[in-house]
């Protein structure tokens, strides 16, 4: 393998010093003069035609500058990725309680937030639908009455014969699992300015903006503007983790509707209720599982059924739903499939984009159905995973051949299995629990006595904890795949003095991919990374290069800018090689030196630069990156789904507390295939994160929903992990081969959220010896098999 | 209804009028513009405001600003000596621990509080000291690190 | 979003007592965890306030001074300082533990002991461990000077008999003889900085294997924190051994189902209760493991 320079060594995040200092400016850190702040009024219903709405106990208030609604609305009204479905401002229907129809605009926000409840909506409610899988009854109400029904998406995918596969196998399981809605959980709660620059010049839009390109096409069409008339520049993003996108788009929007309105800076800002309202979730799945193997363990048929809810808007749902269909089944060879997953609109909030994307619900349900399986055959779950896990060869349900990349599936989960002596643990643990699945049942067995226990269902003190051990491993498909166009574009110059400028289409989201850039374009030119000045993502200078999602940065963008900076150094090296009348080949760039082992001449880069100017050599390009073909059969679901993808495992270690159903997680080993490691640092810390969202996801968060309305309204009931609840995390990185991107480095934000919640799972089951199919698994889940919820949404009841 | 209020800030004097009914966050963040320290919650939960007052971590957003009449405040703009990192800040950096940067200021707030009071504190202790601080991104280890290495050893 | 107030700062107790009596619209502000995110939430409580008196400038109320035979905490003491007092942690160990778990670090540091039982919520972790203490309270105002047992000062939830003219400044502890051993426990659904899904206390005295002391309080599965005597009575004279545990245990089971009938969330906190009552009780005896 290549030596590399500053390629995988500890290198200082760009954006470090500001941050640390305090000094870094997120949206809401920016004022202007004359600047005014909008507040939304809503509608206290989640289904319901508006019939009329009145302004007038708020209309010549002094506080109010502006009152902007759907009138103000320049060109279109409705929005979205995929389907436009989505208002700016409500004027036909309220889908679900965030909706909005109007917005006071004003200096005073405090006042204006006072003011809001005055402003009168008239309604005629109509029935709410909150289950999925009711929302294609023929008598379910209609979200959306200009579509036909409440159908987002469907995708089928068939390979094999399935029903044949069931014939030919020794064992049947079928099981039905659920996944909850997941707030993105961003520290820092949305917020925009839209600032006017006058009719000629448009309108700029500066915020806590994921995809600035996407922004500005939606701002540019609702009002009406070309799209050199709007410009979006991103503020230091405080987090977004794929939650920044829609959403901002449409509070662009409102900002800069009136923006325009008032000819002045308009600023939104949520706090955290408003937030937790308004933004979309991770989609709940319902997914029904039934698979057929033999007696050697030999997977035979999956048959899959699965229903995302997509809430009030589509958004993402069809792109997100697309990854699920792909990855169903798993990292294992199945020779007969049958899937089908459905998205479906209800009056719930909407779901879109959040890290993961489509991929941490199935694995909840598959990775505990090859745990049952091993159980079922007396196998580990080491041995179910050897048996069936893909290899260099293997042919996935889509029927691709995975040919063109290692295929590292059986490396990560033998390293991690071997890190934690999982097989051991494993067996001792489900031994030792034994006993434990009949006590488990006291709460439940008690509900008959008034919930009064009887003397032998009480534990004792030394009986209560018990350990747990559980894996989980997956295969992830890298980039957008053939649900999208997948190209990106980075601009690189370098200065006479030997600096450079460096901008990828692609934005940060704080995940660090200014620094990873500036690695790939350093190592290139044989630069210190000081040496590059990253710019501040703005649409006016940077190539759109389609949404920083899907964990495709690294890979896309870090293939951009690897273009760029091989073509500059191509033209310096064809300079310093005339210069000095040696060959090409003969010259090095390294340590901020361009040097020839032929005349063993060397100078500074900047005086290199300065050759490649006299050669009248262009020092600035726009570097491309396309990604390889893909192929997607909509009708059978079959095709190269993803052009490479990437494996991991994690083993979750936990203690239950068979009493009181409390889990406390004691280790976390994560093993990742991520390709080759760009940012060591930055790596480290995507798994530190991705895999305490995971566990989190597994067993605290969750947004549950009352009539289309949220209970957990703030941080207080929304429970992320703190620093207490995870005791350690190890990771560990398998540097697998791959052609693409910039020396193969592939992805590894989200493969490293989408395990936490399946080992965990797994692991609970290895300490009660019991199976639980409802995410969270929380206090009640453990102990009654189901959620409690209060039935008001008053805060603080017992 | 404004009030007169003295207190040292950063080790300046300051003497100012406020509202009685602003809270610290919005007199910090508004009246004198010293943006870096956020709010991620207004309840308390997230830790994103907290500074020091009187060497104890508090959420700026748990207290009024004339409630700091008389004391010493620290904030995050405080950190720096004499124009340069601080060790714990340089260690912030060096360690990984900053990610989006959001919950940083917080975090360091918290984390400086503690090593006032335990110079040489043990894992355990700062995560104590940091689980009002959510991180959404970070999975806190690298804090942890980050932190443990701030202090004398 | 906090409406228009003034903020007093008395400097001793008399003059916050002053500045309250005749003034119906005015506040303590203690550490403010609840009273700022009350403001903050619109909550109804505070909507006619006009006046906030912070009682943070008067040095009594945040002192602890411990004699031979008691120990005197101000009301206005936040539980960081209750959690390092050396008196506490060694006399009232249950006390500092309940202490120690409350919030955040943040919150502790300005928190206060006298905020959290005149709140009165349900789920406020120190009121468990003063009630099998005894704690008594001291309240005053500009008129009167009254004590009174913490148990019969709390009535229901959010609710407590404290006039509106009155300011709680001492809750008084009185220390025990040597032999009585307890325990604390919180339940909340994470680890760090979380809500008490319930809490118990144990606190008793076992001699020649017969139980001869016991107090029982719980939190937050009850509508306030409580003690429950009947309970006690049923195990004092009992022998200390595994039988007369599990009977206790469930017998708190029947109790609080009485005191609370069927929530909704009964069918978790009830089974659990038992539970945690009796491998708290079977620690206090047989000692841990
Ligand atoms: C993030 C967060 C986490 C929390 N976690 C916990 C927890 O784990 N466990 C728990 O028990 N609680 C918890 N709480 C609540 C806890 O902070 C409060 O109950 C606290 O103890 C109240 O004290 P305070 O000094 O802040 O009261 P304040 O908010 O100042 O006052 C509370 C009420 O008491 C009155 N009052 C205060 N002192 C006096 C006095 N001396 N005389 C007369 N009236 C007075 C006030 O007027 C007000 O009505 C949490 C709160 C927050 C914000
Ligand atoms: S904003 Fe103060 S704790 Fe969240
Ligand atoms: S670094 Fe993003 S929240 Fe901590």
């Amino acid at each position: 393998m290549k030596k590399f320079n500053v390629v995988g060594k500890p290198v200082t995040r760009q954006d470090a010093y500001e941050k640390a200092t305090g000094t870094a400016l997120y949206a809401d850190d920016y004022t202007f003069p004359g600047m005014l702040y909008g507040v939304m009024v809503r509608v206290p219903a989640s289904h319901a035609i508006i019939d009329r709405i009145d302004y007038s106990a708020v209309a010549g208030n002094p506080a109010v500058t502006a009152i902007v609604d759907h009138n103000d609305i320049p060109a279109q009204k409705k929005v979205g990725p995929i389907k436009q479905d989505q208002p700016i401002f409500s004027w036909e229907k309220i889908v679900t309680p965030g909706d909005v129809v109007a917005m006071l605009v004003g200096q005073n926000e405090t006042e204006l937030l006072q003011l809001r409840d005055k402003v009168s909506v008239e309604f005629t409610a109509l029935p709410v639908l909150t289950d999925p899988l009711k929302s294609m009854d023929p008598d379910a109400p209609r979200i959306h009455p200009q579509y036909e029904n409440n159908a987002i998406v469907h995708y089928p995918l068939r390979k094999g014969d399935p029903e044949k596969g069931f014939a030919e196998s020794d064992y049947i399981i079928e099981q039905t699992y659920t996944t909850q809605f997941i707030e993105h959980g961003y520290i820092e709660p949305e917020a925009v300015i839209a600032i006017p620059l006058g009719k000629a010049k448009g309108v700029k839009i500066l915020g806590s903006i994921q995809n600035p390109h996407t922004t500005r096409k939606v701002v540019a069409l609702v009002l009406g503007l070309p799209l050199t008339k709007v410009r979006v520049v991103q503020a230091e993003m405080g987090g977004s983790f794929g939650g920044k996108d829609d959403q901002m788009n449409i509070l662009s929007a409102r900002a800069a509707v009136a923006a325009v309105k008032t000819n002045r800076p308009v600023k939104i800002r949520f706090n955290r209720e408003e937030s937790i309202l308004e933004s979309y979730k991770r989609h709940p799945y319902h997914m029904h599982y039934k698979v057929g193997f033999t007696n050697e363990g030999k997977l035979k048929s999956m048959r899959i059924h699965i229903t995302a809810d997509g809430g009030a808007y589509a958004s993402m749902s069809p792109f997100v739903t697309w990854r699920t269909v792909v990855q169903a089944t798993g990292p294992y060879e199945v020779e007969n499939v049958f899937t089908d997953v459905h998205a479906v609109y209800t009056n719930n909030p909407y779901t879109g984009a959040m890290r993961g994307f489509g991929s941490p619900q199935p694995i909840f349900a598959q990775e505990q159905i090859m745990d049952e399986i091993a159980l079922k055959l007396g196998m580990s779950p080491l041995q179910i995973r050897e048996i069936n896990g893909f290899k260099t060869g293997s042919v996935t349900a889509s029927g691709q051949k995975l040919d063109n990349h290692e295929v590292n599936l059986s490396t990560v989960i033998n390293k991690a299995v071997e890190e934690t002596n999982f097989v051991e643990k494993w067996q001792k643990n489900q031994k030792d629990n034994a006993d434990v699945a009949k006590q488990l049942n006291f709460a439940n067995d008690s509900e008959a006595n008034q919930f009064i226990l009887t003397k032998d269902q009480l534990i004792a003190p030394d009986k209560t904890w018990r350990k747990g051990i559980g894996l989980a491993a997956s295969y992830r498909g890298c980039s957008l795949g053939a649900e999208g166009i997948d190209v990106t574009s980075a601009y690189l110059s370098v200065q006479l003095d030997g600096s450079a400028y460096l901008l990828c289409g692609l934005a940060e989201n704080g995940q660090g991919l200014r620094t990873t850039f500036c690695i790939v374009a350093a190592e290139i030119l044989g630069l210190t990374v000081d040496k590059i000045f990253y710019l501040e993502q703005d649409t006016a200078i940077a190539p759109d290069s389609g949404p920083t999602v899907a964990s495709r940065s690294t890979l896309m963008g870090g293939g951009a800018v690897r273009n760029a900076a091989e073509t500059i150094r191509e033209r310096m090296v064809r300079s310093v090689a005339d210069e000095w009348k040696v060959s090409a080949d003969s010259i090095t760039f390294a340590n901020n030196t361009v040097s020839s082992s032929e005349n063993n001449k060397s100078v500074t880069f900047a005086d290199a630069c300065g050759i490649t100017y006299k050669h009248k050599e262009n020092l600035a390009t726009i570097g491309f990156y396309q990604a390889p073909e893909v192929s997607w059969e909509e009708e059978t679901g079959q095709g190269s789904a993803y052009f490479t993808y990437v494996y991991g495992c994690q083993i979750a270690e936990i203690t239950v507390n068979i009493a009181t159903g409390q889990v406390y997680v004691e280790k976390v080993t994560a093993v990742h295939d991520p390709g080759t490691v760009l940012n060591l640092q930055g790596a480290l810390g995507q798994v530190y994160g991705g895999v305490t969202q995971g566990v989190g996801y597994g067993i605290w968060e969750e947004i549950s929903v009352h009539n289309g309305k949220i209970r957990e309204m703030n941080l207080d009931q929304y429970l992320l992990p703190t620093s207490k609840e995870i005791d350690d995390i190890t990771a560990i990185f398998i540097e697998g081969k791959d052609e693409h991107g910039a020396w193969g480095a592939k992805s590894l934000g989200e493969p490293t959220l989408e395990l936490g919640a399946a080992a965990v799972a797994n692991a609970i089951q290895n300490a009660t010896g019991t199976r639980f199919y409802h995410n969270p698994i929380n206090l009640e889940e453990i102990l009654l098999n189901r959620k409690l919820y209060p039935e008001d949404l008053k805060r603080g009841s017992l | 209804m404004k009030k007169h209020i003295k207190f040292l800030l950063n080790g300046r004097e300051m003497a100012c009028e406020v509202e009685q009914n602003k809270r610290l966050l919005d007199f910090l963040r508004e009246d004198l513009q010293l943006t870096g320290t956020k709010e991620g919650c207004s309840v308390g939960e997230c830790g994103a405001c907290t500074i020091i007052v009187d060497k104890l971590a508090v959420n700026s957003c748990l207290m009024l600003a004339v409630q700091v009449d008389g004391a010493e405040v620290m904030t995050v703009e405080g950190l720096m000596e004499n124009g340069e990192l601080s060790k714990m800040q340089q260690q912030f950096i060096d360690k990984g621990a900053i990610q989006c940067g959001f919950c940083t200021p917080g975090m360091m707030m918290s984390a400086y509080a503690l090593i006032m009071h335990n110079p040489d504190p043990s894992v355990e202790e700062i995560k104590t000291a940091i689980a009002g601080n959510l991180c959404r991104c970070t999975g806190y280890k690298q804090i942890i690190e980050a932190v443990s290495c701030s202090c004398g050893k | 979003m906090i409406a228009q107030f003034e903020v007093l700062a008395p400097k001793t107790i008399q003059e916050a007592l002053q500045l309250i009596s005749g003034n119906p619209r005015a506040k303590i502000l203690a550490g403010g965890t609840d009273v700022i995110t009350g403001f903050h939430q619109g909550s109804s409580r505070f909507i006619d306030t006009t006046t906030l008196i912070d009682i943070n400038h008067i040095p009594e109320m945040h002192a602890i001074t411990e004699t031979d035979s008691h120990i005197v905490i101000g009301a206005g003491t936040p539980f960081t300082h209750i959690v390092e007092n050396p008196g506490v942690i060694k006399y009232f160990p249950l006390l500092a533990e309940s202490c120690s778990v409350i919030g955040s670090l943040q919150i502790r540091n300005r928190a206060t002991i006298g905020g959290n039982f005149i709140n009165n919520a349900p789920c406020a972790d120190s009121v468990p461990a003063l009630l099998v203490y005894e704690a008594k309270i001291r309240i005053q105002s500009a008129i009167s000077d009254r004590e009174m047992p913490l148990a019969d000062f709390l009535v229901k939830p959010y609710k407590t008999q404290l006039k509106p003219d009155e300011i709680v400044t001492e809750v008084i502890l009185t220390k025990f003889d040597d032999g009585y051993k307890g325990n604390f426990y919180k339940l909340g659904r994470r680890r760090g900085v979380a809500i008490s899904r319930l809490t118990i206390a144990v606190f008793g005295k076992v001699e020649n294997d017969i139980i001869t002391d016991i107090r029982i309080a719980s939190g937050a599965v009850t509508p306030i924190g409580m003690r429950i005597a009947e309970l006690e009575q049923k195990l004092i004279g009992k022998p200390a051994n595994d039988d007369s545990l599990k009977e206790a245990a469930i017998e708190l089971g029947k109790i609080i189902l009485e005191k609370t009938g069927i929530r909704w969330s009964a069918p978790y906190k009830l089974p659990v209760m038992q539970q945690v009552c009796y491998q708290q009780l079977h620690t206090l005896v047989f000692g841990k493991e």
